[in-house]
């Protein structure tokens, strides 16, 4: 098995370690048991509780879970609009590349967060649908941007040249010879998109505009804040599940990243 | 090499074209804002009345905010507005105007967020500067390379709580969140935090840029005629490398002002953010409208000058050489 694998297994771990609390929590993620606030960790509660006696275990491991498939579902989103956006302007040349570039100047130079305040705000209840689309908005800027460059190279490579001698149309040269060999560079893209995802929900959430029912981890880092004088583990395990989440997709992003080979 | 009068009007043609950039992206963002507010399901109205309230102080309410005009003419009004600073009244503060509320809010943010920049970027390139020298052994410059990447893979949501508990409530030497007496030095603490992510980011890059002009001729020809090591990477490395640390700390921006959101909430700071919370809980429409825009405009505007003061210090940028 190649080495390369091995930077998935963070996420793997973490992933796994999810579903495991799920399993073990007696509870239902986000049930208020006040008579439990901040209870210390035991049998049934091996995190404890944190406000108004949410069980920890059961809140966390949900939190995690959602954090994980909202990123990498903003991430896949924006890796399929923009590598072949990028790609193909690239191929097309002329200005829908100068359009798609300066197009990616621009989202790029967006503020995000203060976008997603905004749209949180106007709507009723936050839910993780509204946040992940406000993040899919921007998300495909930076993977057509990384396509557009790398594209440009790969454009006068012999084989490209040679695919298109033989009569390969554009959308098989963009699609079989030219995607393919991006998948390395957006795959790291991919990675740090989904893990900008986590911290941007956590932000959200720990600054209110998080899911109603309170299961996200900037609500379980809210809670740690209001409790950190009473029950500091929760601030800590709050801390540990976003840098852990972020730098686990991180980490995975370079599952397939391929090294330059040495010539 | 000083500027000329003929680098003067790139750098001012620099400024223009930023500034047309960046009035694209303001529309832009004013145009979400707006949109967000009309089109997301629900009526903005009923929002802020509540599912309770009767049908005729709904209605009174839209024709209030202009909601029964056709949407071209709300939109017209809504930059109108922007440009004259006016939004209507706050809801939660009746006679006061939502653009006062906004403005109010908007120092204490640009004290922190400016205070952080001039942190991070101090702290970044000092130590960068200290561990490109000769001050410091191999071991401790890859101790620094590695606190640099460590501390920039933390995400400050992550850091900034941990921070505060272990040097607040923990050791006591800095104010605790929302201490009304904090002053100053809960402003320096909450700037200190904010500058770290950017610090790490600016080290980083700014330790690439040293390294690699660490053995350039004209460094050589400097020490060569006696010049000492703070003169050598202070005077003559540093300017070399001013573009490639400009361009990150306008790149980090974006994220510096979300994290002053957050730590305007964790701190509960008076600024922008806890503005935008506040009236998002009691629906305030035209400050909560005016205030994101404002954020935005922040951002932008920063982005702007960021861009003008590469343009400033790196001869081709102004020349358009990429």
């Amino acid at each position: 098995m190649s080495r390369r694998w091995l930077h998935g297994l963070p996420l793997v771990v973490l992933a796994g370690a999810s579903a495991a609390g799920s399993m073990l929590a007696r509870d239902v993620p986000g049930r208020l048991n006040p008579e439990l606030s901040w209870c210390g960790p035991s049998w049934t509660r091996p995190l404890g509780c944190g406000e108004a006696g949410v069980d920890l275990l059961a809140l966390i491991a949900s939190a995690e879970r959602g954090a994980l498939m909202l990123a990498v579902a903003v991430g896949l989103v924006g890796f399929a609009a923009g590598t072949p956006l990028g790609a193909a302007a690239a191929l097309v040349r002329g200005p829908v590349e100068r359009l798609v570039e300066r197009t990616c100047d621009l989202v790029q130079s967006f503020p995000t967060f203060i976008m997603a305040l905004a749209v949180l705000s106007a709507v009723r209840t936050p839910s993780r649908l509204y946040i992940g689309c406000v993040f899919a908005l921007t998300a495909w800027a930076p993977f057509a941007r990384l396509a557009l460059v790398q594209t440009r190279s790969l454009r006068s490579a012999l084989f490209v040249e040679a695919a298109a001698a033989l009569g390969r149309g554009p959308l098989g040269v963009l699609l079989l010879h030219v995607v393919p060999n991006l998948l390395g560079v957006a795959a790291v893209q991919l990675g740090s998109t989904a893990a900008a995802v986590v911290v941007g929900e956590a932000s959200l959430a720990f600054v209110g505009l998080g899911p109603p029912n309170g299961v996200s981890l900037g609500g379980v880092l809210d809670q740690g804040v209001s409790g950190m004088l009473r029950a500091p583990r929760v601030l800590l395990v709050g801390s540990l599940a976003v840098f852990a989440t972020s730098g686990g997709l991180l980490f995975a992003g370079r599952i397939f990243h391929v090294e330059p080979r040495g010539r | 090499m000083h500027p000329t009068r003929g680098d003067g009007r790139r750098i001012a043609r620099v400024i223009a074209a930023g500034a047309g950039e960046a009035l694209l992206v303001a529309l832009a963002l004013s145009s979400c804002v707006f949109a967000a507010f009309r089109w997301l399901p629900g009526d903005p109205a009923r929002l802020v009345l509540g599912d309770e309230a009767s049908d005729l102080a709904v209605s009174r309410l839209r024709a209030q905010l202009h909601l029964d005009e056709p949407m071209a003419a709300q939109y017209l009004r809504f930059l109108r507005g922007l440009v004259r600073l006016d939004l209507g009244d706050s809801f939660r503060r009746p006679g006061t105007g939502a653009m006062t509320e906004v403005l109010s809010a908007l120092r204490p943010t640009v004290e922190l967020s400016t205070l952080a920049v001039a942190l991070g970027a101090a702290l970044g390139v000092g130590i960068a500067l200290a561990a490109s020298g000769p001050w410091l052994g191999p071991r401790f410059r890859g101790g620094v390379d590695r606190f640099f990447v460590l501390v920039a893979s933390v995400p400050l949501i992550a850091l900034a709580p941990v921070l505060t508990w272990g040097l607040a409530a923990r050791l006591r030497v800095v104010p605790l969140p929302g201490d009304p007496q904090a002053g100053i030095e809960g402003l320096l603490f909450a700037s200190i935090l904010l500058s770290l992510p950017l610090g790490a980011h600016v080290g980083r890059v700014a330790r690439a840029a040293l390294s690699e002009i660490g053995r350039e001729a004209f460094l050589t020809v400097a020490r060569a005629k006696g010049a000492p090591p703070t003169r050598v990477w202070l005077m003559h490395a540093l300017p070399c490398v001013a573009g490639p640390i400009v361009t990150v700390v306008a790149s980090q921006l974006g994220a510096l002002l979300g994290g002053a959101v957050v730590l305007e909430r964790l701190f509960e700071r008076w600024g922008l953010g806890t503005l935008i919370l506040q009236a998002y809980s009691s629906r305030d429409l035209p400050v909560l409208e005016g205030a994101v825009v404002a954020a935005g405009l922040l951002f932008v505007v920063a982005q702007t000058l960021g861009s003008a003061l590469h343009a400033a210090v790196d001869p081709r940028v102004r020349s358009g050489v990429e």
